[in-house]
């Protein structure tokens, strides 16, 4: 039995649904598949989305027409505001996530798209035909596709340990996918392994709660969605408690247990999300670390325990949980585990997410050496619409450092040796203050405007948002208040602030103290919506920085239209440096630009490179 | 297309004549231009009429004349670069050169980087291939040049000092990045006070480089020039020739002079550093001894070494042994002493130093000494004129990136004290950090990272 679709998405985790709706949206016939029906949109970690850097990609996926904003704020238990005290370009949302509820309402929202066809099945194979792939599931059903996207998240030969015990496994008990693992490589894809893992799940009834310090929720005016209408819902608690002496010493005495100090473990873990055994010997000076006991949901007793992933036997898991206050009488639902998986290296990836030399086959998410919900996404996003593109025998879509966080994180990917899963930080983005969580839309929307992904509707609604503010700012650049008029009075009777010579409103708005809100209540009452202010409050606010960046990103724009063929040969362009020209050989950057990030390439060598192409184009 | 940068920059190589060009491009050639020129009646310049001849001057931002110029305009797509250019002769010495460099870069302009303008003109299609490959050339020979000048100053003190500042910078860096990223992982607060303190420290040290920066660009960009050989020969002579004044001591007595003698001098715009040594000998007085031991440690660590023989006396065997030594230095040949009746042969190095550079010259007269100068400034510099900034505006470009990492450590030290958020504060940081590593090389974005992770234990 043979069917035919436009695109397969391999994989319903984070990247593969974003990937999913965007083809579907572009009007491609869909086939998207998983392992198994009953977890999509898994959340194997942490029940939790956002975070300085990773709530502005959450917000840049929404801007263009993604899932995981409008899925986050439906499903959440509690969200917070962080770093609200810290400045514009740091400012984040983060939510709680209801788990189960966060898989159904995704199913929910690619269910409904009849371009889309969900399917359980495990691919074994993929093989190209002339112009077209052909997939081979494990009971032999087969599929043709133009495109296909490959999200198989932590699943390629995924290995779980838990002290001395390990099987081959996906995350959290699932099925791994071995054999496609082995087609791949057996066809030429290089495979480095990378590592991660996830603490004890444990059960809510057996917690002491008055030994923790409860964390409620935010009461908030927004969540991250740009389009789905916003509800406050009542908050549900996280909680906080530490670890102490006694959990360490254990921890300590039972190190040689653990699989990654025995050498089971060979592939590479992360930094910012350590296992509690690494945070132990690595930070020996720290007397506790801090645990947060989170929950999974409204209709489960199962509570994450934040900070103590770990991968020691299961006994000791639960010796050293009973250590920590309120968990003295734990009892654990699923123990923690480490996972070792399949990452494709950064060569083999072009900025479209292709891989190299595979017409029509895009990789999105983990796979990719990437680590985190948000991170997934934004490349499932971006993989989904290059297939698309590709079907259409358009040019990929390619996001500028300067333009986005999910730019930052394409070209990082491709760019720079990780030796670690990749997160996002605000500090891999040299144009923070113009990538904010607050203008995610006005850098984005256009363009998932121009791929479909937005309804009339919702563009309409941005449209009128943005006009809203080009006349706001407009407004408080032209309305000056003179010194000694009724409105300079109607300031300084509010605001004690007098006015010396003639001001305009938007020099007002600079003062550090000044808020907008202020100023429209005192001379333009019918203004209002926060959201439209918080963009105008940090344009003008921050329009120094701003220009600042716009002239770096000026600087670098041209550099990133001189495209590098792929057919270089870089053995026979002379005068490079040896360093430089093995670096080229293994990365093949796209864009002088991109040559110019990887490191050991001066410009000088740059210069050489311009040379040597533009020499081609002459002969030809 | 959006605004580009409006770039600056030495065009004429160092001491070329007596006439130096800099040639500033972009869209704001012209404003910069109007700032820093003036007609020769002192109004300003309010006409730019394209590819002509005008004569005016240089002034400060306080309306001083620097120096008698001429000026062109070249207008965009019919330039050099295809943008924008003014182009300005001034009077070719170094240090008046450096001067109006730095009034342009006052005025809104900002130092190239070495290839910039190749890289514009060929961004903008404006460079014809062969002569762009000459030209890229000699920025990698030139930029070979300053990167092995760089390497000394990287073992030297003085960007020992700015890698210090660096370190500091970053370590006061970090734990505001760490913060930013990770809120939920008790990275300490902040405490103002305390990083106003520190920043004081490195903005005084950064301060203190730029004070000096004048007199400290020469001596830190200045290749080292060795005069070495047997006693007797005339090597003090010779530097005192060179320097135009009587700075080491000469007498006919052999082993006169005992320590090294060390003069920066500015060889028609390159500055370098020569030095004088002890003459070399097998000797028994320990003084002696330490100063020809010191002589052939500076032999060593030389950008170019001059070996001088006493061209009125028969080869020595201390003469040959140095002939040995130095075979593998590429050292200049100077016969010293023509004004003598001559008993040694060129011929004779011909074949013992086969392909090395010969002279003759009188320390005493004078005679021989501008050809030995041509050769001094050809072995350090390398052949052939320049469309591009030469070493020398590596030096300016230091200057400037010193300058810029103070105006953006003030901005912190007043965001410190004004209650200007932590995202503000890490961004001046950050570009105080890059505007120093324009001079040491060091690219910090991947250290601050993992700073962060081996300082602060994160993942809740
Ligand atoms: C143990 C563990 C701990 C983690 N800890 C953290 C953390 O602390 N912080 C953090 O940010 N992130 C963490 N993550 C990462 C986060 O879960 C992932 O980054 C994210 O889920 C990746 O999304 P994805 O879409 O790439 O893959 P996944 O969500 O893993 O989805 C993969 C999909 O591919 C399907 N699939 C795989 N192979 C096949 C096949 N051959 N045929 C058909 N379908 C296939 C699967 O069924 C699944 O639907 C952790 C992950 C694990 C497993
Ligand atoms: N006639 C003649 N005499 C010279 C010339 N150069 C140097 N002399 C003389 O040679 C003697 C030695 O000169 P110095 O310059 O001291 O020689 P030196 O190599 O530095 O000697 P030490 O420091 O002792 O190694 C002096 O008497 C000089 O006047 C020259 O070109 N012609
Ligand atoms: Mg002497």
């Amino acid at each position: 039995m043979q069917q035919n679709y436009e695109v397969a998405v391999i994989g319903a985790g984070h990247a593969g649904c974003e990937a999913a709706n965007a083809t579907a949206k572009m009007g491609f016939k869909t086939l998207l598949l998983t392992i198994n029906f009953n977890n999509i949109a898994f959340m194997p970690c942490n029940p939790s989305i956002g975070g300085p850097g990773k709530g502005t990609l959450v917000r840049e996926v929404d801007a263009l027409g993604g899932l995981i904003g409008r899925n986050t704020d439906r499903c959440h238990l509690q969200m917070r505001a962080l770093n609200t005290q810290k400045g514009p370009a740091v400012q984040a949302l983060r939510a709680q996530a209801d788990k189960q509820f966060y898989q159904q309402s995704m199913q929910n929202y690619l269910e409904v798209q009849p371009l889309i066809t969900i399917r359980q099945g495990e691919v074994i194979a993929l093989e190209q035909l002339t112009d077209h792939w052909r997939l081979t599931l494990s009971t032999g059903i087969r599929y043709e596709v133009g495109a296909v996207v490959i999200a198989t998240g932590t699943f390629l030969r995924g290995q779980v340990h838990i002290g001395s015990l390990k099987f081959p496994s996906g995350p959290q008990g699932q099925h791994p996918a071995i054999a496609f693992g082995e087609n791949l490589e057996a066809q030429g894809v290089k495979f480095k392994r990378f590592k991660t893992g996830t603490p004890a799940r444990v059960r809510k009834r057996s917690l002491n709660f008055n030994a923790m310090v409860e964390q409620p929720g935010d009461r908030l005016d927004h969540g991250f969605s740009f389009w789905l209408p916003w509800e406050q819902r009542e908050p549900v608690s996280c909680w906080l408690t530490y670890t102490n002496q006694k959990t360490h010493e254990l921890i300590r005495k039972n190190l040689h247990l653990a699989p990654m100090y025995c050498g089971a473990i060979t592939g590479t873990g992360t930094r910012y999300c350590p296992a509690i055994e690494n945070k132990v010997v690595n930070f020996p000076q720290r007397e506790r670390h801090q645990v947060f006991i989170e929950p999974e949901g409204l209709t489960t007793d199962e509570m994450y325990v934040a900070g103590l992933s770990s991968s020691l036997p299961e006994e000791i898991q639960d010796q050293f949980l009973r250590t920590v206050p309120g968990l003295e009488a734990v009892e654990i639902v699923r123990p923690g585990y480490a996972i070792e998986y399949d990452v494709i290296g950064p060569e083999q990836l072009l900025t479209s997410l292709q891989i190299r030399g595979w017409l029509g086959v895009f990789c999105a998410g983990q796979i990719n050496g990437t680590s985190g919900y948000e991170e997934a996404a934004a490349q499932g996003i971006i993989a989904g619409i290059n297939a698309g593109l590709y079907l259409r025998g358009e040019t990929p879509f390619v996001l500028q450092r300067n333009e986005a966080y999910i730019g930052v994180l394409i070209d990082d990917l491709v760019t720079k040796e990780n030796d670690e899963p990749y997160r996002i930080m605000t500090s891999r983005a040299e144009f923070r203050l113009s990538l904010r969580q607050d203008n995610a839309d006005l850098r984005l929307t256009d363009y998932g405007h121009r791929f479909n992904l937005l309804s009339a509707e919702e563009y309409d609604r941005f449209q009128k948002k943005r006009e809203n503010i080009t006349k706001k700012m407009a407004f408080l650049a032209d309305h000056h208040l003179s010194p000694g008029s009724a409105e300079a009075q109607r300031l300084q009777d509010k605001t004690g602030i007098k006015i010396q010579q003639k001001t305009s409103l938007k020099q007002l708005l600079r003062k550090p103290e000044m808020k907008t809100a202020e100023l429209w209540a005192l001379f333009a009452p019918e203004q209002g919506s926060p959201l439209e202010d918080e963009v105008v409050e940090n344009q003008i606010k921050y329009e120094g920085y701003l220009d600042r960046e716009a002239k770096m990103a000026a600087r670098l724009a041209k550099m990133e239209e001189k495209k590098l063929p792929d057919d270089i040969d870089y053995n026979l362009v002379p005068n490079l440096s040896s360093e430089a020209r093995e670096k080229l050989k293994r990365f093949q950057p796209e864009t002088l630009g991109q040559a110019g990030r990887i490191s050991g390439i001066s410009p000088a060598d740059l210069s050489t490179l311009l040379i040597w192409i533009t020499r081609g184009k002459r002969d030809e | 297309m959006s605004e580009t940068e409006t770039i600056a920059a030495i065009s004429t190589p160092p001491g070329e004549g007596g006439i130096g060009i800099i040639r500033i491009s972009g869209d704001q050639a012209l404003a910069v231009g109007a700032k820093i020129l003036r007609q020769r009646s002192g109004n300003p310049v309010t006409t730019w009429p394209e590819r002509k001849v005008r004569l005016g001057y240089v002034v400060t931002a306080e309306d001083d004349p620097i120096d008698e110029v001429i000026y062109f305009y070249f207008k965009k797509n019919r330039s050099y670069t295809g943008e924008d250019v003014l182009e300005i002769q001034g009077h070719g010495g170094y240090q008046n050169l450096k001067r109006i460099l730095s009034t342009i870069l006052q005025a809104g302009a900002r130092a190239a980087e070495p290839g910039e303008f190749t890289q514009r003109a060929f961004l903008n299609g404006r460079l014809d291939l062969a002569q762009a490959e000459a030209v890229i050339d000699l920025i990698r020979s030139r930029t070979d040049l300053a990167q092995r000048i760089a390497l000394n100053q990287l073992r030297g003190s003085l960007s020992g000092v700015i890698k210090e500042q660096e370190d500091k910078l970053l370590a006061l860096l970090v734990p505001v990045e760490g913060a930013l990223d990770f809120p939920e992982d008790e990275i300490p607060d902040l405490e103002r006070s305390k990083a106003q303190k520190e920043l004081q420290a490195i903005r005084s040290n950064v301060a203190n480089l730029l004070a000096g920066a004048e007199r400290g660009i020469i001596l830190r960009d200045a290749a080292t020039v060795v005069i070495a050989g047997r006693p007797n020969v005339g090597k003090s002579s010779l530097l005192n020739q060179l320097l135009g004044e009587e700075r080491a001591i000469v007498t006919p007595i052999p082993g006169t002079t005992r320590d090294f003698v060390s003069e920066i001098i500015d060889l028609e715009g390159v500055p370098i550093r020569l030095v004088d040594t002890a003459g070399v000998r097998a000797s028994v007085d320990p003084v002696e001894k330490a100063g020809v031991e010191k002589a052939y440690r500076l032999m060593a660590e030389a950008d170019l070494i001059l070996v001088i023989f006493d061209a009125a006396t028969p080869l020595t065997t201390e003469d040959r042994e140095l002939i040995t030594f130095l075979a593998e230095k590429q050292p200049i040949i100077v016969l010293n002493k023509t004004d003598l009746p001559v008993k040694l042969p060129t011929s004779f190095f011909q074949t013992a130093l086969p392909g090395a550079k010969i002279r003759s010259i009188s320390a005493l007269t004078g005679e021989g000494i501008p050809a030995l100068k041509a050769e001094i400034r050809q072995a350090i510099m390398g052949t052939g004129g320049s469309e591009e900034q030469p070493v020398l505006v590596t030096r300016i470009r230091h200057q400037e990136a010193l300058k810029e990492a103070l105006g953006l450590l003030d901005l912190v030290a007043q965001g410190l004290e004004e209650q200007l958020s932590e995202d503000l504060l890490a961004v001046n940081l950050r570009a105080a950090l890059e505007a120093l590593g324009r001079i040491t090389g060091r690219s910090v974005s991947d250290e601050i990272i993992k700073e962060i992770f081996s300082q602060f234990c994160i993942g809740k």
